[in-house]
């Protein structure tokens, strides 16, 4: 088909910057039959997944490989859809302007569940079948990986191939297998047997699931012998030894974290009882202060960036955290480059630091207590007391801060409303401190926002096998909060529950829910973590139409004995932690940062071979 | 402190991108060049450089301007070659000088820009036929524009009365210089505008297109219209000459 022309659209479009694929740093590579070529898609617009990291390291790492060539693909905006469809254009990746249906591999990034339906809206536009079982040997294989991977099976009859855990070695793998297969005729059953027994590798269509008459699994079995029967993510061994990009794509347009992002380690030993991550990205592995700041020179030297950022799970556990931000300072100061640290937590916030980076730039100052009381963030383990965060905040004010966000989650099991007036105590008691510190110190204008998100159980947490609260309960507690947050100088967001609802039936759903997805798709769903585009009586007609009850998958209390839709998948850590985890919740008993005490979550076993 | 003037193109995909991003890509471009660009004070330091004027997105341009304030003097040719190493196909600097650093700004002299328009019409017209119906439209005393304005909405977000969108009327007709045919071949057809730019009066080309659809029998196809930035000019004892010249 060759490159389309696109070009008389771009005069139509919003931001026609999206669809240009010539940013700083992108790569070009010239197409023969050897190449592998790969399009890496993000099902959501461009400036959502241009902030994305995993895509800038795996799309240098591919295109660091020969005859591979990763391109890129973003969810067209909506207008641009729209002339896409008018003038029969398919979904095409950014460089080429070529379409990824003649790709070898189409590859999503699964970040959150919301975006189901863009992937599904991106194969249609793309003129790929959308399940599994349609495709043939004329077809780009369609592989997926990221968090949501690790209970894919909502999607999984849509998905060829899944990658669990980290990317960077099993994709090269799976690539190289393919070198094999390049340019002969060969079955896609073939390759996928192949491939299903490098440890990473799930191939959905080689394993299937029966169901008993009250609707829970009965058993997920494997149907091919080249098939392992429990499933194993990868992890990297070691991250200073790992590839990391030296140069990243650096946007036209402002994207969502418009700066350099320099990941200092992985996993995180907290263990926060409602955590995804904390729980997934076991164990904790840093990378040393050499390798970042060799990386930070070569990264800021090709593409300009204004600011940098220190990423992972809880930054203020990085063990050289204060020689690398000194390092930064003392290196850029002059070129005026931002140092941003995200996720730092309060009970080790480290102010003399923080006060350094302001020299350059000001930031915001974010807290996330997740919890009201002491007795509900003992329940999710959120190892922080109120003493933690008003010492914070009074030295915050000292220092002459005068806005602070707080962050708190609403529905978390065992939560009473007493427990959500401890979010009106401590947001008070913030705006108390402030008019108790002097007037000469205190910045100006006090501004507390308080910001309240629905609890969402997610696979692999020790809350797995918990309801979701109902639509009705976390109205009713949103309102309560709405009353008693009526303060001056606060200001309360919270999150539309019924997008939460629909990313908890998703999370914890199985393979029958793809049959809603798919009609979904057809009822015109799409790009449902937007407010403006999610429509919750449509997904509800969809839900109705395919017999589907979304209790069932939302706001159902599992049993321990339960057969869950992702117990065919080794994240590392043993269902026996999770159910202990789950035990001591109940009781509020912490459970210790494992750097201090290992709590024996069986990450050490078979992992990593011995300690953390 | 110095004050570098320089005049640049804009062109190919880049004129797809906005005013602002034109902005980032130039702060980039200068710390990956290591130009010794001043910055400015406060909590959120930028570079201290202007534009002429905002290019809207689509319009090419062979007479972009920009001031650039430099802490450090550097050699002319050296700040164009190290910058035009680092800066995207489709944007390049042609020339740059230094000016006095209290030189009044791009913005402040600049007040004629020239234009290429491309447009095509619907069905077929004699060129001369044309011709008699920008020249009747010319003739005329008052082109007026109807633009909406925008008013913010009231604090807490009660609206008065007061912020209903005004509706402003503008004649347009003492903003265009010059509206010329450049070439008509088959139905493709290139028109030359002189119109005011700058902070005074402002008017963009495809306004005089929608304008010359509305007032006149050209069948004009609206969605066909491309246009290119050919000169940006300044006033200099009463001749217009381009913004770099003495």
């Amino acid at each position: 088909m060759g490159k389309l022309a696109i070009h008389d659209l771009l005069y139509k479009v919003e931001k026609p910057a999206r669809y240009l694929g010539n940013e700083l740093n992108s790569v070009h590579k010239e197409v023969n039959d050897n190449t592998i070529r790969f399009a890496f898609c993000f099902p959501d617009i461009y400036e959502i997944g241009m902030s994305h990291l995993g895509m800038q390291i795996l799309y240098h790492l591919l295109n660091s490989k020969e005859e591979v060539f990763c391109e890129r693909v973003f969810s067209p905006a909506v207008d641009m859809e729209e002339e896409m469809r008018k003038n029969k254009i398919p979904l095409f990746a950014l460089e080429s302007r070529e379409p990824i249906k003649e790709m070898d591999f189409v590859g999503f990034t699964l970040q959150y569940e919301m975006s189901y339906t863009n992937i599904l809206n991106m194969l249609d536009l793309g003129e790929i079948p959308l399940y599994s079982k349609d495709r043939d040997e004329n077809h780009p294989f369609v592989i997926v990986g990221g968090p949501c991977a690790y209970n894919a099976e909502p999607i999984a009859d849509f998905c060829d191939i899944i990658i669990l855990g980290e990317a960077e070695e099993v994709m090269v793998e799976v690539i190289d297998a393919y070198r094999e297969f390049k340019n002969t005729s060969f079955s896609r059953r073939s390759f996928l047997e192949k491939i299903a027994s490098i440890q990473g590798v799930y191939i959905p269509s080689f394993y299937d699931v029966t169901y008993k008459d009250d609707g829970t699994i009965e058993a997920v079995k494997a149907n091919n012998p080249n098939a392992p029967e429990k499933l194993k993510k990868r992890i990297i061994q070691n991250l200073d030894e790992v590839f990391y990009p030296e140069e990243i794509l650096v946007p036209y347009l402002n994207i969502v974290h418009d700066r350099v992002m320099l990941e200092v380690f992985r996993g995180c030993t907290r263990g926060c009882r409602f955590c995804q991550a904390g729980m997934i990205y076991r164990p904790v592995r840093e990378k040393g202060f050499d390798r970042l700041q060799e990386l930070t020179g070569k990264l800021l030297a090709n593409t300009g960036y204004e600011e940098i950022s220190l990423s992972s799970l809880s930054t203020s556990d990085y063990s050289n955290l204060d020689s690398i931000v000194r390092h930064l300072i003392d290196e850029y100061e002059k070129d005026k480059v931002g140092v941003s640290l995200p996720s730092l937590r309060l009970d080790n916030f480290t102010f003399e630091l923080i006060q350094e980076i302001q020299k350059v730039r000001k930031t915001g100052l974010t807290f996330a207590p997740e919890a009201g009381s002491q007795r509900l963030r003992d329940v999710i383990n959120k190892g922080l007391t109120e003493l933690d965060l008003t010492n914070a905040v009074e030295k915050a004010f000292g220092l002459g801060w005068s806005s602070v966000k707080l962050y708190f989650m609403i529905g978390l099991p065992t939560e009473t409303y007493d427990d959500l007036d401890g979010i009106k105590d401590l947001a008070f008691k913030v705006v108390d401190i402030y008019y108790q510190t002097d007037k000469e110190k205190r910045g100006k204008g006090l501004n507390v926002t308080v910001s309240a998100s629905t609890f969402v159980p997610k696979p692999f947490t020790p809350f797995q096998w918990e309801p979701q609260d109902t639509l009705e309960e976390i109205y009713s507690k949103q309102r309560h909060l709405v009353d008693k947050l009526k303060r001056k100088n606060i200001t309360f967001n919270y999150h539309d529950a019924k997008t939460s609802f629909l990313e908890g039936i998703f999370a914890r759903g199985d393979r029958r829910l793809s049959r809603v997805l798919e009609e979904a798709l057809k009822a015109g769903c799409k790009f449902d973590g937007w407010n403006e585009h999610f429509d919750y009586n449509r997904w509800m007609e969809v839900f109705e139409k395919c017999n589907v009850d979304p209790a069932f998958y939302a706001n159902r209390r599992r049993a321990y004995d339960e057969v869950l839709p992702w117990d065919h998948i080794d994240v590392g850590i043993t269902k026996k932690f999770l159910v202990k985890e789950n035990e001591k919740a109940k009781s509020g008993e912490l459970t210790q940062d494992c750097r201090t005490n290992c709590s024996g979550c069986g990450i050490n076993n078979g992992f990593i071979g011995g300690i953390c | 402190m110095f004050k570098m003037r320089s005049r640049f193109t804009k062109t190919g995909d880049l004129v797809f991108i906005s005013h602002l991003d034109l902005v980032r890509v130039f702060e980039r471009a200068m710390r990956r060049a290591n130009i010794p660009i001043s910055y400015s004070q406060g909590f959120n330091p930028h570079p201290i450089m202007a534009f002429a004027t905002a290019l809207g997105i689509g319009v090419s341009s062979e007479a972009e301007y920009i001031d650039i304030q430099l802490d450090e003097e550097i050699d002319v040719n050296e700040f164009i070659s190290r910058l035009n190493a680092v800066l995207p196909e489709g944007l390049k600097l042609l020339k740059s000088q230094y000016v006095a650093p209290k030189a009044e700004s791009l913005m402040a002299i600049l007040k004629r820009s020239i234009y290429i328009v491309k447009v095509d019409l619907e069905t077929p017209m004699e060129e001369d036929a044309v011709r008699a119906q920008l020249s009747d439209f010319i003739k005329k005393e008052e082109i007026i524009e109807v633009k909406e304005k925008k008013k913010k909405k009231g604090k807490g977000g009660f609206r008065r009365d007061r912020d209903k969108n005004k509706v402003q009327e503008t004649n347009i007709r003492p903003l265009i210089h010059e509206l010329i045919i450049f070439s008509l071949n088959g139905q493709e057809m290139l028109l030359k505008m002189n119109l005011a730019a700058g902070s005074v009066g402002n008017l963009k080309p495809e306004i005089v297109v929608k304008h010359l659809k509305e007032l006149t029998e050209i069948p004009l196809n609206l969605e066909s219209v491309r246009i290119s930035r050919l000169e940006s000019l300044k006033e200099h004892n009463g001749q217009f000459v381009t913004l770099m010249e003495e």
